[in-house]
């Protein structure tokens, strides 16, 4: 079931109405329905894969539960091992298995000696990584005694499997998740109707901005050695709208579905696009992600606290991961690599926490310093994308090289060029509203707050008229939903 | 939350009034179609569809012979090659068999046909009928059976036209519009028949490939066997003449007679198979007859059906 379908448009009242005005007061009930809600949503993609998600769920239940129990360190080190290798297994056989056996095939092949490696027909389970790494910090928190594993399994598995967060985050940690779903929600309708405003403005970033960018994008990625240098410039720029646009508008959809519910899920987004360098687009850019990494791999690998080998290697290691974690392809792990060698001046150089702040903090405009800073760490993200966006590696240098052609100084051409205009038109407008929301946590947040109602009303109803005139005529999947 | 449900009801209120009147106001205003897309009244459009109802509608009934199809139905058939049937051509541009079953309900009892010939091309089945939709909301009436075919199809563009339609309808914006019967090459013959100033194709190479078939354009297309059934109306399926290297390049054009055509044991019959048409002296693009091919087809239909 996808947020942008007219199912889950009847779905989201449905469940919300049983949920506040049937068990309203009854905390476990309320919980099952969450629970049994998150399992009907899962089941609408491939029921066969919730007999996955269960058994995953049971699993870290469980191997919780033994490691608190657990008599000694060897035995607590057994039931965390056991959880980890089944996980990371599950992962490995439905997201890697392919890749690896191809890249050994394709290696094997370059001496001269040829297999035929059994790669299987697998469909990726949706949400696989996500409810995983969901696992994993569960069973890392309680294995590091940060946390106490959780008794009660209808609480466990509505932490794991909260459809909102169920197939593309963000990332939840137990220590921020499980209290909540663990203590009574009274109905508040100023988050109800915030909730409803986030919604509303992830569907304007996945229906209008994502999935109008998309189709400009696959048009100039798909044909790419057809068109002059400045027109892949435009197909990359529109891709990192698209990526945008789509995975950040699902955070928003999913966050203020939470919010409906009385939830609160962490931040995913901060609007990277206006970050001043690297460093601080990471900080803003898939926050769940990022913030899982640093806790859960790089502080173990010692994080900053070694020498400055140990740094350079922990930073290719965390960005390589990142990059592998999106997919079983070598683009991936391009994109992350590329990323590394981005970042690494700043941190070797001890520039990487400079821009904590949202940029030009209180003010309307930047500064010509800081406007240069933001062009050029987006032209940076804009480049790396192209990785991110390649069939291959190959197609990505050929894309590159064709970009650094005497054609870039030309005009972009390309046979939707009038519909692009007036995507681009629309990206304006979108831009400019994410400029002024940028102090919030999420664009429209504070958004006419002093206006009069009909006014603000009519500004929402403005946006649902653009989606009725803009929107793709068909249902399009969220991206991350392959990961 | 009795104050948030209340809000919600009056939002939602507000936006049922106010949505329609702003596509209405897309739809009037003088703004480029770039920029509205999900919204596509084109009246008089490619096809002549408004002059075929305009038509259609003074008619007295009792038609010898319905022609239904695509541009393949209303450039393949012309009534003057069929003296003594009065016949008429209901055909519209990429017309499914969403819009045809739509159609037929609609004006099946007002035409009342003693046979129909149907024109099925495979590449009717394989697409969603949006354009056709379109066409049809524009030219024609609309009323229940209008809003069941945008249920049917659910795409926003038709949402959106069907709302600016029910404007147009209701404020009587079309009473002066007159399509012409020559639009460009185009002429529109009495009984539904487009004429096409004679041209002759160059003919292209294909790969080989095949046709899919749409689930909800086989169902549709199941309904419309019923419906004619029910109604005990002799009805003949063809396929049209389309260029030979075209129509060869398909592997599985017999999709339909295997199946749905044998299950019901319909009359069907496959004119690239019983005639061979030179792709370009007979062809004015890769599907479509020029006069000359049309005149051949019609000849060998009544010949094969001894009309």
């Amino acid at each position: 079931m996808l947020f942008n379908s007219i199912n889950f448009a009847i779905f989201l009242p449905i469940v919300f109405i049983l949920y506040w005005l049937v068990i309203n007061k009854n905390l476990r009930l309320q919980n099952s329905l969450l629970l049994i809600a998150s399992y009907f949503f899962y089941a609408c993609w491939d029921w066969r894969f919730l007999f996955l998600l269960m058994f995953s769920t049971l699993l870290d239940y469980y191997t919780g539960l033994k490691m608190q129990n657990a008599e000694s360190l060897n035995r607590k080190g057994f039931w965390f091992w056991l959880s980890i290798t089944v996980n990371l297994g599950f992962l490995g056989v439905f997201k890697y298995y392919n890749f690896f056996a191809e890249s050994f095939t394709e290696t094997i092949s370059h001496f001269g000696l040829q297999i035929n490696p059994a790669t299987l027909n697998i469909i990726l389970p949706v949400g696989i990584s996500f409810y995983t790494f969901h696992g994993l910090s569960y069973v890392i928190d309680i294995y590091k005694n940060r946390i106490k594993a959780e008794r009660n399994f209808v609480d466990y598995a509505v932490f794991v499997s909260f459809f909102p967060l169920l197939v593309a985050g963000p990332i939840e940690r137990a220590t921020h998740l499980l209290p909540q779903i663990k203590k009574e929600r009274i109905f508040n309708y100023s988050k109800a109707v915030d909730g409803l405003k986030q919604i509303l403005w992830g569907l304007f970033k996945k229906i209008v901005i994502a999935d109008n960018c998309a189709q400009f994008a696959n048009q100039i990625f798909g044909n790419s050695t057809d068109y002059s240098g400045s027109t892949l410039v435009l197909g990359a720029v529109f891709f990192t709208f698209q990526i945008y646009g789509d995975f950040s508008g699902y955070s928003d959809i999913a966050l203020g579905t939470a919010r409906l519910f009385g939830i609160e899920l962490l931040r995913n987004f901060a609007f990277p696009y206006f970050s001043r360098d690297i460093a601080e687009f990471w900080r803003r850019w898939h926050i769940s992600l990022s913030s899982w990494f640093r806790d859960y791999l790089y502080i173990p690998l010692g994080g900053s606290k070694g020498g400055m080998w140990m740094i350079i290697r922990n930073t290719f290691i965390i960005f390589i991961v990142s990059g592998f974690w999106h997919g079983a392809n070598w683009t991936f792990i391009a994109w992350g690599a590329l990323n590394a060698i981005y970042f690494l001046p700043l941190l070797v150089t001890k520039q990487n926490r400079n821009n904590l702040e949202i940029v030009a903090k209180g003010k309307l405009l930047p500064t010509f310093k800081e406007l240069s800073q933001i062009a050029i760490t987006f032209g940076l993200t804009v480049f790396a994308w192209i990785f991110f966006r390649a069939e291959s590696v190959g197609h990505a240098l050929s894309y590159i090289s064709g970009i650094f052609s005497k054609s870039l100084f030309t005009i972009p051409k390309f046979p939707d060029i009038k519909p692009a205009i007036v995507t681009i038109t629309i990206l304006m407008f979108f831009v400019l509203i994410e400029w002024l929301g940028r102090e919030q946590q999420y664009a429209i947040k504070k958004l006419g707050i002093k206006w009069k109602r009909p006014v603000r009303w009519a500004f929402y109803i403005l946006l649902f008229f653009i989606f009725g005139m803009y929107m793709n005529t068909e249902e399009t999947p969220f991206i991350y939903f392959q990961f | 939350m009795r104050k948030f449900f209340k809000n919600i009801f009056f939002f939602v209120f507000f936006l049922i009034i106010a949505y329609p009147f702003m596509i209405f106001l897309s739809g009037y205003l003088p703004i480029p179609q770039t920029f509205k897309p999900n919204l596509n009244y084109r009246i008089g459009s490619y096809g002549h569809m408004f002059t075929r109802i305009k038509e259609l509608n003074q008619l007295n009934g009792d038609v010898d012979i319905l022609f239904l199809g695509s541009s393949h139905s209303y450039r393949g058939f012309d009534p003057r090659n069929f003296n003594d049937k009065k016949v008429f051509n209901l055909g519209s541009s990429s017309q499914t068999p969403i819009q045809t079953k739509f159609l037929l309900k609609r004006y099946l009892n007002k035409i009342n046909p003693k046979m129909i010939i149907y024109d099925v091309y495979p590449g009717t089945f394989s697409i969603d009928g949006v354009e056709s939709s379109l066409d049809l909301i524009a030219n024609d009436k609309n009323d229940l059976e209008s809003i069941k075919m945008a249920f049917e199809l659910n795409n926003i563009k038709i949402y959106n036209t069907l709302i600016y339609a029910g404007f147009a309808d209701f404020f009587n914006l079309n009473k002066n519009f007159v399509e012409p019967i020559k639009k460009g090459e185009d002429t529109y013959i009495s009984g539904g028949f487009v004429e096409n100033k004679i041209h002759y194709y160059k003919f292209d190479n294909y790969s080989k490939r095949e046709w899919t078939f749409k689930e909800e354009q086989v169902k549709a297309f199941q309904e419309i066997i019923s419906l004619l059934k029910k109604k005990k109306l002799k009805t003949i399926l063809v396929y049209a003449p389309i260029t030979p290297r075209l129509y060869n390049s398909f592997t599985n054009n017999n999709f339909l007679e295997s199946t749905i055509i044998k299950r019901n044991h319909l009359e069907y019959y496959d004119f690239n198979n019983l005639m061979k048409l030179n792709d370009s002296l007979y062809f004015y693009d890769t599907n479509h007859l020029n006069l000359n091919g049309v005149k051949l087809f019609n000849k060998k239909l009544i010949e094969t059906l001894k009309l």
